[in-house]
């Protein structure tokens, strides 16, 4: 049987004497989509950017295909962190969407996917184009691939985001409430290219605070509450028969805010 | 108002405006060139280094140019270093403004949001990359208001080396002045160059800030 596509053991992390996980254990299989859930300041968004290192962790393991992320494979040997070449080798196969779409500003939608096709697939210009090309069709948005990304609303600013992702045709892909921080009316386009992917058998972990989405799409719900997984299962049974008090009531707090 | 003696001045005025300009846009070529190496070096986060750069700066913004100049100037011989007027004057701009530009920089580079060069991490480009390719761009764009206002103090500064005898415009307006008693018609016509040349600088300034920030900021639509 082969390593899962990500595999946390006994993660656990603190800035400064705040413990923000506290030993996770999660893992995701290829092709499934998993959605972390809970209240904010619970941990969900710091252990996605553990996932491909952009927070370092204090304790455990992450693994991403058997690989080891952020520190030499020593088993014993005091922790190192592992050489920057790799790191890199390892996170171009991991792609990411972050809430505030970090598309760079002074290059055009086109650009912004063309980019690390060139810096890190090293892919000839007209390669990338092609290639670029084809991800923004494919999110909607051939037609803009001269703009740059202050002219162009959020929705297809997080979708030229998720076609940088994309391009770069990575294992699994991350993402960090990608939905957030999008106008009510543009939050349907970026969800159903989400959707997408998934139907396409991409490995995704998500946090998000799209509980209808989560329903619909995760494979498993992981709700995470002070650094700790709470609870994880189907979207059934997190959703609706949790006997965790702190479950039933994040979601109840949820259900009166969006009925009205 | 004699313009009879301003004519028969305007050769020396002329040359001297030249050397104005020539002393500022070296001086100010070292200045940004030196500035935005330290802004680098300071990004390495070697802390001796940092201390050590962080010191330079204090002491350049801390003193008066003109004191920078005379230890330069008269100062440099003691120690091997005989520079001709001219040169000591654009040395002398180019390592008052470093400091200035530095500090410009480096405000630049922190400017440049977190996410820009997270996304870029996380796709898996190498430093290099990120610093020129993504970094570096958005700081320029962030910092040339901040550089065309350094420009033009700079430009005002020049009057400065007419006092280690640079044949600048100052110098021969004042040569002007003492063989013509005419100081008024002199310091006047010193206003008109000065006020020409910074009105160039500060236009072509507006102008390439609306063009590098046209696609970034647009003025409708939506964010």
């Amino acid at each position: 049987m082969s390593a899962p596509m990500i595999e946390l053991s006994g993660v656990s992390k603190s800035f400064g004497s705040l413990q923000v996980l506290r030993d996770i254990d999660l893992s995701v299989d290829k092709s499934e989509v998993v959605c972390l859930i809970g209240p904010s300041g619970s941990g969900k968004s710091t252990l996605l950017r553990c996932v491909n290192f952009l927070e370092s962790y204090d304790a455990g393991e992450i693994r991403i295909e058997g690989r080891l992320i952020g520190y030499e494979d020593r088993p014993g040997a005091p922790r190192r962190l592992m050489r920057g070449r790799e790191l890199r080798e390892l996170r171009c196969e991991i792609g990411m969407v972050f809430q505030h779409f970090n598309l760079w500003p002074h290059m055009s939608a086109l650009q912004n996917v063309t980019e690390p096709l060139r810096r890190v697939r090293r892919l000839s210009a007209p390669e990338a184009a092609e290639r670029a090309m084809q991800v923004l069709t494919r999110v909607g948005l051939a037609e803009k691939a001269a703009s740059y990304p202050g002219h162009l609303s959020g929705g297809q600013q997080q979708r030229v985001a998720i076609a940088r992702a994309l391009a770069m045709q990575p294992r699994l892909m991350l993402f960090d409430e990608p939905t957030s921080a999008l106008d009510p009316e543009l939050v349907g386009e970026v969800l159903e290219v989400m959707r997408g992917l998934a139907s396409e058998g991409m490995t995704m972990l998500i946090v998000t605070h799209e509980m209808g989405f989560a329903a619909k799409v995760a494979d498993r719900i992981a709700f995470l509450d002070g650094g700790r997984i709470v609870e994880q299962g189907p979207p059934r049974q997190v959703f609706h028969e949790s006997n965790e008090p702190r479950v039933r009531q994040f979601l109840q707090t949820y259900h009166d805010r969006n009925s009205f | 108002m004699s313009f009879e003696v301003l004519w028969r001045y305007a050769p020396a005025l002329l040359s001297g405006f030249g050397i104005t300009i020539l002393c500022w846009g070296a001086g100010a070529a070292i200045g940004i060139a030196a500035g935005f190496g330290i802004a680098l070096l300071q990004r390495l986060n070697f802390a001796p280094l940092g201390w050590l750069l962080r010191v330079y700066i204090e002491i350049i913004r801390g003193t008066p140019f003109l004191v920078q100049l005379f230890l330069l100037y008269s100062g440099g011989p003691f120690i091997g270093l005989r520079l001709e007027a001219t040169t000591a004057g654009i040395l002398g701009l180019g390592l008052y403004s470093s400091a200035y530009f530095a500090e410009a920089f480096r405000a630049g580079f922190s400017a440049v949001p977190r996410g820009q060069t997270e996304a870029a991490q996380c796709i898996g480009m190498n430093s290099f990359d990120i610093l020129w390719r993504i970094s570096l761009p958005a700081m320029l764009v962030a910092t040339l208001p901040a550089i065309v206002n350094l420009l033009i103090i700079l430009s005002k500064e020049t009057v400065i080396l007419s006092i280690i005898t640079v044949p600048e415009l100052m110098y021969q307006m004042q040569t002007m002045a003492a063989e013509t008693f005419t100081a008024f018609d002199a310091i006047f016509a010193m206003a008109v160059f000065y006020w020409l040349l910074v009105e160039t600088v500060s236009r072509l300034g507006y102008r390439l800030e609306r063009r590098v920030t046209a696609y970034m900021a647009p003025a409708t639509g939506a964010a």
